[in-house]
């Protein structure tokens, strides 16, 4: 089932704005429910502009954006009310942050929903223990808590919403190797909690390969490819003409093949490549 | 030997909610005039600070920071390290003063009061330097990241430091940007004889230094050229830090009984590695 | 929104105004402004407005943003007019009613009046637009350099410094504003609607983050500077050198001769 419809979606900004160079044009797609959508492209390419449309921070110029088949926009002022189904998460969100108290932040979302009292609180503690935000945190001030835990602490609030789509715009970036690895874990966990839709902005091609069922793939506010990975990946040249690259290990492979090896080159993560080659060397013969 | 920074048995403490902190431990090291050095660690490992310590805006609790021969405890020529070691943050937005690109190289130059035909030569051949000189009448304001660095560091080399010490300066920058200061300073150490210290978690940067150095804790763990620091794939694993896909690769292929090397980045490298290990016939 | 602000009004083209040095421009605009509410009669203020519009000719720039600056000040304007129509003594009344008057005099001082804040408006943009931010910065600088000599030369350094950063850090600022309300918005955050007390109370979410990330771009911008041998303008030096060239000269000829015209016309009409 299809749960988001984005269809013709053109986004033109006024000539003064910084952000003129992030126009969209023409965008269609459909999000089916439960899958992870990743979106890669260079900067400026549309990505960020794309995604403030699914919640309805950005009003289409022209087109429509379907949530589970009705127009966001049929009544203008309910547009808050779509903010709770779609969550969207920003880039370095940890700079949202305002409370007093990691709990309270956290609060904030499921707060302006409408929920009070201990529905409220039972939410909240919900959300922390699948994010893992400990309890020790809550009555500390989110501004003392460590740039990696307070981005863990920022995503909470969005997830605290329990949103059925969410959206991230590079959740990675700046973080050191393990506070990425905290984060792609906090995303794999909240899904499997919830069964939620989520689509990922992301440089990184060797995580897109590892997490997401299908790529798309934005050139200068267009969409330039929608696909499996494996059908995305496979077009090594494409993607370069666009400034974007394959996962390293798909280039060790195509360069094996450039080298004369008869190999599959349809490997997009280590572990393929490990039982690729451990195919090959029994099929070789040799210890 | 000839050593430009020799840090030597440098503790650096600070207090915080009354307790006392080692950032920095008995730590040594020396940097060779004109060499590229890559330290990585991860976040809290110690490596920013030790970074503000070797120009003097962190001064050791302990031990003592030796730059071209002037120590920088020393308040009298607080000036003269800082213009010998000049440094690059993580946020470019945090460092650009001026709102037109080539008044803003000219910021520092200024500062040293020199003569103004002088500091436009200077500015007008750092921003060639980091091939950002068309973008000398632009405002950082609409530069992207990766160029708003490249300013950066353009200000910084107009003061034409000894040495150019950066934290993390591709943190926040896509893949571009990030080639794009990573190629700027290659050009610099290896054009201009500047010497860089690059502090990052990207352990791909550290492919092409001269020398790598493994922080954790506030102490040195590993100190050596890229090849041989890469070989050790467990410990970098243990201390926080993420390996190349390259490289995470022919672990994974070693540790499933392969006989192969690991200690190389590059794909064509990585290819070759795989084919000697498989016996496999080149076509 | 505030990403449609436009800040620092410079006009990217080539004119006679763009060339002139941003001091004596901003003199000539002093000289010029106290001349216009010199002019007396009908007369020399007429030719102070064709002074003006000559001038604005002049800039090359489109005639529609001064009229675009004039419009952000128009109830300011239609207020002095307004007001001004009432303390006009004498002349013929024209409405009695109440203790209300019009006169003949009121309605002539309030148009006096009206076209002079007018004038002011267009000169004073003609300056912003024909000089950036940067060079107006300098001009201050440079202007109000005399002061160093009865022992305020750091404070003429800060102030300069200040707007210098200020003008940096301004579109940066908003910006960032604009994406922390966008991540508020998409928590929920309701910043539209309710009454005063509620919207003020919606700003909260904003102002914090927006504060604390000022102070770390402060604290962070210290250290860059620090690093770049700041030493608080102690023996600084300049890249630009700012030099009089015949041009400006020559504007300062043309300026004289436009107010002695306007003082002429007082005393002879």
């Amino acid at each position: 089932m299809a749960i988001l419809e984005v269809k013709n979606l053109t986004h033109t900004y006024s000539e003064n704005s910084a952000f003129i160079n992030d126009a969209v044009s023409d965008v269609s797609f459909t999000v089916e429910k439960g899958e992870i959508i990743g979106i890669i492209g260079h900067t400026g390419s549309g990505k960020s502009t794309l995604v403030q449309h699914l919640n309805g921070l950005l009003k289409p110029t022209v087109g429509t954006v379907l949530f589970e088949d009705t127009d966001i926009w049929e009544k203008p002022k309910e547009i808050r009310k779509i903010r709770s189904k779609v969550g969207l998460v920003f880039q370095y969100p940890e700079y949202q942050l305002f409370e007093e108290t990691v709990f309270k932040d956290i609060c904030f979302g499921p707060k302006n929903m409408g929920l009070s009292g201990d529905e409220l609180k039972e939410r909240v503690l919900e959300i922390c223990k699948i994010v893992g935000v400990r309890e020790e945190y809550f009555q500390k001030s989110p501004f003392d808590l460590s740039g990696g835990e307070k981005r863990r602490v920022a995503i909470a609030g969005v997830m605290a919403m329990r949103p059925e789509v969410i959206v991230f715009d590079e959740p990675t970036a700046g973080l050191d190797p393990s506070g990425r690895e905290n984060v792609m874990q906090i995303i794999k966990d909240y899904r499997e909690a919830t069964g939620a839709t989520v689509i990922i902005i992301s440089h990184s091609m060797e995580d897109m390969a590892s997490l997401v069922d299908k790529i798309l793939v934005m050139n200068k506010g267009r969409l330039y490819m929608f696909d499996t990975v494996e059908n995305v990946f496979s077009k090594k040249e494409e993607l370069e003409s666009i400034g974007l690259n394959v996962p390293i290990v798909t280039r060790v492979f195509l360069e094996l093949k450039r080298k004369g090896i008869d190999i599959d080159t349809n490997v997009f993560t280590v572990q393929r490549a490990i039982e690729v080659l451990n195919s090959l060397k029994e099929g070789n013969g040799n210890a | 030997m000839n050593n430009l920074i020799e840090i030597k048995n440098v503790t650096y403490e600070y207090t915080e909610e009354d307790s006392v902190y080692a950032a920095v431990k008995d730590l040594s090291l020396d940097i060779e005039k004109g060499s590229f050095t890559v330290i990585l660690g991860h976040n809290g490992s110690g490596k920013s600070t030790l970074a503000k310590l070797i120009n003097g805006l962190n001064k050791p609790t302990f031990g003592d920071v030796i730059v071209d021969g002037i120590n920088t405890k020393d308040e009298e020529t607080e000036l003269t390290v800082k213009r010998k070691v000049g440094m690059v943050f993580q946020n470019p937005d945090n460092q650009l003063i001026a709102s037109v690109v080539e008044e803003d190289v000219a910021f520092g130059p200024e500062n040293l009061g020199l003569e103004p035909q002088e500091i436009r030569l200077r500015v007008d051949e750092a921003l060639k330097a980091v091939d950002m000189y068309e973008f000398r009448k632009s405002t950082p304001h609409r530069l992207s990241g990766g160029q708003k660095q490249r300013i950066a560091i353009a200000g910084i080399i107009a003061m034409e430091p000894e040495c150019l010490v950066l934290d993390e300066p591709t943190a926040m920058l896509d893949p571009k940007g990030r080639a794009e200061i990573i190629n700027t300073l290659l050009k610099l150490n290896r054009e201009k004889g500047i010497t860089v210290v690059l502090i990052t978690h990207y352990m791909e940067e550290a492919e092409k230094a001269d020398r790598v150095v493994v922080m954790n804790d506030g102490v040195i763990i590993d100190d050596g050229v890229p090849k041989e620091i890469f070989k050790n794939v467990e410990k970098l694993k243990a201390v926080g830090l993420d390996v190349p896909q390259t490289t995470e690769l022919l672990y994974e292929l070693h540790k499933n009984g392969f006989n192969i090397n690991t200690n190389v980045i590059s794909i064509e490298e990585a290819a070759d590695e795989i084919i000697s290990a498989l016996h496999l016939e080149e076509h | 929104m505030l990403k449609d602000i436009t800040f620092g009004q410079y006009y990217d083209c080539k004119s006679l105004l763009h060339r002139l040095d941003a001091r004596i421009k901003i003199i000539l605009m002093i000289i010029f402004i106290v001349f216009i509410f010199i002019s007396k009669n009908i007369f020399s203020l007429l030719f102070a407005a064709m002074s003006v519009f000559a001038i604005t000719i002049i800039s090359r720039v489109p005639f529609k943003l001064y009229l675009k600056n004039m419009k952000a000040i128009l109830p300011v304007l239609i207020f002095t007019a307004v007001i001004n129509i009432f303390y006009g003594d004498g002349g013929k009344v024209l409405v009695h009613f109440w203790v209300i008057e019009i006169t003949t005099a009121g309605l002539y001082r309030s148009f006096f009046m009206a076209l002079r804040i007018l004038l002011l408006i267009f000169i004073s943009s003609a300056l912003t637009y024909t000089t950036t931010p940067n060079d107006l910065t300098d001009a201050i600088e440079s202007l109000l350099s005399p002061l160093k000599f009865i022992g305020l030369k750091s404070a003429v350094h800060t102030l300069a410094m200040m707007m210098t950063i200020a003008l940096r850090f301004i579109p940066t600022l908003i910006e960032e504003a604009e994406k922390i309300m966008n991540a508020q918005k998409a928590r929920g955050a309701d910043l539209e609607s309710g009454g005063l007390l509620d919207r003020i109370k919606a700003l909260i979410p904003i102002l914090i983050p927006l504060l604390m990330s000022a102070v770390r771009r402060a604290y962070e911008l210290a250290e860059a500077m620090e690093c770049r041998c700041y030493n608080g303008g102690e023996g600084k030096t300049r890249m630009k050198q700012m030099h009089l060239k015949k041009a400006d000269l020559f504007s300062f000829i043309v300026v004289a001769l436009m107010c002695g015209s306007i003082v002429a016309l007082n005393i002879l009409l």
